[in-house]
């Protein structure tokens, strides 16, 4: 399977480890990722939008007529950037003067984008293309000592109008992917609660109140570890776990995964591989309980 | 002699409580039309003030008025109350609120074209930094092609909080720590053609 892959600047920068995760299991997946050639940033949902809109459309349009040209799916590990560029595309379809604009924008730079690329998440072309059954051929240690508590946060399933391929208000993909993997799933409050985005720069005690909130449900619910689909909240709810301890004095110590970290560890790539080493929350606890169920 | 306090206390609690929407504007149908035609606003009139917008909203503790409230505001033309809210800037963008609208009211979308209206025409908001957040943002992505998110912080963060500096800073190093703080920002390498396109849409956002 190939695809165009958009990493996001996300990925590049604080979540390297995702990046290196994702890779990891494309190679025991047989998934050839190909970056798409000087991409650039998204705009980051409304960071660009709500300044200036047309300008945060025609910097996503660039992204697609590279792709375009390299005629694949593109593939985003970022729930944000999933968002923006899937906006994008509806964007100009539907509104013929704002593609016009763009257009124009396009042409200055030499390029064109005719509005064929479809954007998915690399979760969704896991679920959809290679399917669970190929996933669980490829497990090597089941994770049977662990309760893996699976955040998808906003974007990975909402808006619906978007981002079809799961339920908005019961979503269901990490949940078997996490059974598939020999682990047990835990329900709980928090799973699809805002971890609060990038009001963590802005407003960063409202940020730390939602982050909390979630991770404290989950904890409730008996979870090990956290699984996530996106840098963003793995960011809120990792990097910045330590804040949220410090700030309501309480101990939460719950270690955050990418959801391809913990395929990667089922599929048994050495954890350093897997950029474990990279997470803020050290996961020692599951990495032990995970020896456990290898001896 | 003992009531002399009272009309003390009422005036206090009258200060610090929002203006509730009661009277509707004269020219509220201007404000409506406007909302219509932006995007996320085409069925703002079909709002019928069920709430669970306002139940479900995660960032409700910290608005001044709740996603329901700013719904009648804006059917009933109160302009400046909806662009000088904080609702609109403490909106986390996570789209729950669309979610369950039984109306299907694109309240998300429509807050963002909110926050670019209260941009564009300048309106005094009660957190400073949002608005800047978003320039900065633009001005980076335009210098880059990337996002670079320690340039990011540090052209909005307050250098007079040294706490603020302090906790940053700690926090900064143990990303750094773990391999995770990118210093150098990336450029990407055809950057003229970001600049060729910026420049172009910049110029028809400015008309």
């Amino acid at each position: 399977m190939k695809y165009a892959f958009y990493p996001g600047c996300a990925v590049h920068h604080s979540s390297k480890e995702y990046g290196e995760s994702c890779h990891a299991i494309s190679r025991v997946l047989d998934i050839e990722l190909t970056e798409i050639p000087d991409w650039s940033c998204c705009g980051a949902i409304d960071a660009v939008y709500s300044y200036k809109p047309l300008s945060s459309v025609a910097l996503v349009a660039r992204d697609l007529a590279l792709a375009e040209k390299m005629g694949m799916d593109v593939v985003t590990l970022c729930s944000a950037c999933y968002y923006t560029l899937n906006r994008t595309n509806k964007f100009l379809k539907e509104n013929s003067e704002l593609k016009g604009k763009v257009d124009a924008a396009l042409s200055s730079a030499g390029l064109s984008y005719g509005g064929n690329v479809k954007v998915r998440h690399f979760l969704e072309a896991l679920m959809t293309d290679v399917g669970l059954q190929k996933i669980k051929e490829k497990v090597k240690t089941p994770l049977t000592a662990l309760n893996v508590a699976s955040y998808y946060g906003c974007f990975l399933v909402r808006p619906a109008y978007l981002t079809s391929f799961d339920d908005p208000e019961h979503p269901k993909s990490l949940d078997d992917l996490v059974e598939t993997l020999g682990a047990s799933k835990v329900d709980y409050y928090g799973k699809i609660r805002c971890c609060g985005a990038s009001l963590g720069i802005t407003d960063e005690n409202v940020m730390l109140e939602m982050s909390k909130n979630i991770l404290l449900s989950a904890k409730d619910a008996g979870a090990n570890c956290v699984i996530t689909a996106c840098p963003l909240c793995h960011f809120n709810l990792d990097a910045k776990q330590k804040d949220i301890e410090s700030k309501f004095d309480i101990k939460i110590d719950l270690p955050i995964l990418h959801f391809t970290q913990l395929i990667g560890l089922a599929f048994g790539i050495e954890p350093k591989e897997l950029g474990l080493n990279k997470n803020l929350v050290v996961p020692n606890k599951i990495l032990l309980q995970y020896a456990r169920s290898v001896a | 002699m003992q009531p002399s306090t009272q009309p003390e206390k009422t005036e206090k609690s009258e200060e610090t409580k929002p203006a509730e929407p009661t009277t509707p504007k004269k020219d509220r149908w201007a404000f409506v039309h406007e909302v219509e035609k932006l995007p996320g606003g085409e069925y703002v009139l079909d709002c019928l003030q069920c709430g669970l917008c306002a139940g479900t909203c995660p960032t409700r503790f910290a608005m001044d008025y709740s996603p329901i409230q700013i719904m009648k505001m804006i059917q009933m033309g109160m302009r400046e109350e909806v662009l000088s809210s904080s609702t609109i800037w403490v909106c986390s963008s996570c789209y729950s609120c669309y979610s369950r609208c039984p109306r299907g009211v694109d309240i998300t979308t429509l807050m963002m074209s909110l926050r670019n209206l209260a941009i564009k025409e300048k309106v005094a908001v009660k957190k400073e930094v949002k608005p800047k957040f978003h320039k900065t943002f633009y001005e980076v992505v335009k210098k880059y092609g990337r996002m670079h998110e320690p340039e990011i912080l540090i052209k909005i963060l307050k250098k007079s909080d040294l706490n603020e500096l302090y906790r940053n800073a700690k926090f900064g190093w143990r990303l750094w720590r773990k391999g995770r703080l990118q210093i150098r920002p990336t450029k990407i390498s055809n950057h003229a053609e970001i600049l060729a396109i910026l420049e172009k849409t910049a110029k028809e956002e400015a008309q």
